[in-house]
């Protein structure tokens, strides 16, 4: 479904992604776990095409996200990405001067071109969907981060992608808001939402995700059925990293 | 419906007046352009602030004016079978009207001089002036020499700014008194009166006119130096000179001339040196530099054309407070119809300079540092006087919208640019990952944002502007505060027109800080 080939990111002298491989299949959530700085949300970014990379390819279908060397992307190949991956941010990024169904129903409408009626009962499906029917037309600063979260999720399921990407949907949530939010992905998954999610929840990665991948320094140092990776950790990053998280 | 949608109804609504304003606005003007093709009228040109006897406000309809010049014009237009329309400049700008060919002629106490000769065309003399020096009544300067005499600090004499008495007194007196100009005639009296000055030094027709209006003060010797008021057109109307100096000379003739000064109680013996020169029926510019020209006592006022009797209290609001409502009403059109066009035009340099292509940022930086850097008047008086030297001829009326709203266009930019510089970095990026272009992020996301969260400092410019409309008067408009101008300088009666000057800004102003404190509490709740 989604093929990352090659995929080299530099800031200035620092390697931030060497030769990144990574492919995930219909149907398959992958999670990619890896302390801090080792380039997960980067490589999340370079997929949706947030951020250039200076070597290697991102493949989505027919569709080809391109290297800055080969000369950028097209802006419509861009778009055309944009509107297949779904993208769940950290901070939310809720459009603040819009309430919880214009959020939602923004993009269905401006950029898929639904009408405002249909896509505003889809959209209300959606917020029913993450358990917020009752705060469709409650503005962003009147709801709690976690609430935040899952209109975000819906927001971007309204474009009814083929894979969201969701970049440490919990990171800037309390433990009680987190939980929410992983309800609702563990939902997704169960319905067969492909995904790739960034976090480092290991309880989220044991109860949603196929395949783990495991990322340290710029480079995927290990990666395989999350079962197998969670069982008997290959590479020393991976052990003293899972080692950690569950002390903690 | 939420307070959201209200307030962008509200804006909606706002937005529909000033196009339905600007429509009837150009209506008007229309019509009255194709009324003016029709007639060609003589447009000429005079300042009526502080201009009586030649052109001031009418009392009994402030928004006309009269005065010996109001009916020299007349009879000139009849002269030509044209109709007569009068044009409002700032006295020492009237030349330039010329130049900018905003009128015909300027008919206005110009004196005859040889540089001004040079520069434009100039009719035989219509009027023999000389300057009559005002003293109080009872002080201690009875004479010339009493001025000319040193004293520590230097006397202080008030003349009109850039005229003959102007000259005179700084080639006769130079350092030995202090010059102090005005840009109307009556403010130096009055500042004699109240003791500000030492004396004044007027042209006969304005001492004669406001004698009676200043009591406290008196003439000092006969008057001095003195010379020809003349017609100017442009350079090259030599057969309109021609005409009007004909209509001169037959005037002199039938003694119709005569009669109207009497009329304004300006006749003197100095007149007979017009007759001269009309019945020679040639003009050498010959400027009488003797003092004493104007001989024999001025004539009193025969039938009675002199300053009215200040007003007072209710009085001036009966009289002048419709015409100073009309005038507020050209400052709100000015303001509501320059402010959309400077925030859309700001608004788009903003998004320029922030998400345009490179080549477009230079320019526009340099578009906002000039326009801020350089006064409004002086881009005022660019587009009126000088772009019709390069044939952009701009009516008086849009000069002062685009000046204004080009002017304030760099400060709204610089307002939007940090409003857009505000929104945080993430909204753009969940737009575009929602396979948004930049264009349409920035339509939909990024800018009604921004233009929410800079609602407080565009209204706080808005009010701004407001006031800064009586700029346009270098443009010859008769917006609220000229006409406070003219009017206190022709009534006197200053501190009742300051009032209600006062009070009507404050009507006009203080509901758009409401309507701002409204639209901020609405929006900001959206954004906090």
């Amino acid at each position: 479904m989604i093929e990352v080939r090659g995929l080299c990111k530099r800031h200035g002298a620092l390697d931030v992604l060497s030769d990144v491989n990574l492919s995930v299949a219909k149907g398959e959530v992958a999670a990619i776990v890896g302390p801090s700085g080792g380039g997960k949300s980067t490589l999340l970014r370079c997929m949706n095409g947030l951020e250039a990379f200076e070597r290697g390819a991102v493949l989505l279908g027919d569709l080809e996200l391109t290297a800055a060397a080969q000369g950028s992307t097209p802006a419509a190949t861009l778009r055309a990405v944009r509107r297949k991956v779904g993208f769940v941010f950290q901070q939310f990024n809720l459009f603040a001067h819009m309430h919880a169904l214009g959020n939602v129903a923004e993009a269905p409408v401006h950029v898929a071109g639904m009408s405002q009626a249909s896509a505003e009962k889809e959209a209300r499906e959606l917020l029913a969907k993450v358990g917020l029917a009752d705060k469709a037309a409650a503005y962003p600063h009147q709801l709690s981060g976690g609430q935040q979260q899952r209109v975000a999720i819906a927001r971007a399921l309204a474009m009814r992608p083929e894979i969201l990407l969701l970049d440490e949907p919990t990171s800037a949530l309390d433990p009680v808001m987190a939980s929410e939010v992983m309800a609702v992905v563990s939902d997704l998954a169960d319905a067969g939402q492909t995904m790739i999610v960034v976090t480092h929840q290991l309880g989220l990665v044991r109860s949603v995700a196929d395949t783990v991948h495991v990322f340290a320094g710029g480079r995927r140092v290990e990666h395989g059925p999350t079962e197998a990776v969670f069982s008997a950790p290959a590479h020393s990053t991976t052990q003293g990293f899972l080692a950690k998280l569950r002390t903690t | 419906m939420s307070r959201a949608d209200r307030s962008s109804n509200l804006a909606r609504w706002a937005l529909r007046w000033a196009v339905a304003l600007m429509v009837v606005w150009a209506l008007v003007a229309l019509r009255e352009r194709t009324a003016r093709a029709d007639l060609k009228p003589l447009v000429w040109a005079a300042d009526q602030e502080g201009g009586g006897p030649y052109v001031y406000p009418s009392d009994e309809d402030p928004g006309r004016v009269v005065g010996f010049e109001v009916e020299l014009a007349e009879r000139f237009a009849a002269h030509l079978a044209r109709q007569a329309s009068f044009y409002q400049g700032q006295w020492d700008k009237l030349p330039d009207l010329l130049r900018a060919k905003k009128c015909d002629i300027v008919l206005n106490g110009y004196e005859w001089s040889a540089a001004r000769a040079d520069a434009m065309e100039a009719s035989i003399p219509y009027y023999a002036y000389a300057l009559q020096l005002l003293a109080r009544k009872g002080g201690e300067l009875r004479s010339w020499v009493d001025l000319s005499t040193p004293s520590s600090p230097p006397r202080k004499v008030g003349v009109l700014g850039g005229s003959a008495a102007e000259a005179y007194l700084r080639q006769r007196l130079g350092e030995r008194v202090e010059i102090v100009s005005y840009d109307g005639t009556t403010d130096a009296m009055r500042e004699v009166e109240t003791g500000k000055l030492d004396a004044t030094l007027q042209d006969t027709p304005a001492a004669a006119f406001y004698g009676t209006r200043f009591p406290l003060l008196e003439k000092v010797e006969a008057p001095v130096g003195g010379g020809f008021f003349v017609v100017y057109a442009a350079k090259g109307q030599t057969a309109l000179v021609h005409a009007l100096s004909e209509k001169i000379a037959l005037m002199v003739r039938d003694g119709e001339l005569e009669a109207l000064y009497r009329k304004y109680g300006i006749w003197n013996d100095a007149q007979g040196r017009v007759r001269e020169i009309a019945e020679a029926g040639t003009y050498y510019g010959l400027s009488l530099d003797t003092p004493g020209v104007a001989k024999g006592p001025l004539a009193s006022p025969a039938s009675a054309v002199s300053a009215s009797a200040r007003k007072h209290g209710l009085g001036v609001v009966a009289a002048y407070g419709w015409i100073l409502v009309r005038s507020a009403g050209l400052t709100l059109l000015l303001s509501c119809l320059s402010f959309p066009l400077a925030v859309a035009v700001g608004l788009l340099i903003a998004l320029g300079r922030l998400y345009g292509p490179r080549w477009v940022k230079a320019p526009l930086a340099a578009y906002v540092e000039f326009l801020r850097g350089t006064p409004v008047m002086l881009q005022l008086y660019f587009i009126f006087f000088f772009l019709p030297e390069v044939g952009i001829n701009v009516p008086a009326f849009w000069t002062a919208i685009a000046g204004l709203a080009i002017n304030y266009s760099a400060y709204e930019s610089e307002i939007y640019r940090a409003g857009l510089l505000a929104v945080p970095k993430g909204q753009m990026e969940a737009a575009l990952a929602l396979g948004m272009s930049q264009p349409l992020a920035l339509r939909r996301i990024i800018v009604p944002q921004a233009v929410r969260m800079v609602i407080p400092p565009v209204v706080n410019d808005f009010i701004a502007l407001f006031k800064d409309t009586s700029v346009c008067s270098v443009v010859t408009l008769v917006e609220l505060t000229k006409r406070f101008s003219v009017l206190s300088q022709s009534t006197q009666a200053t501190a009742e027109l300051m009032l209600m000057t006062a009070v009507l800004y404050l009507a006009m102003s203080y509901p758009l800080s409401l309507l701002s404190r409204r639209l901020e509490l609405s929006f900001g709740r959206a954004l906090s």
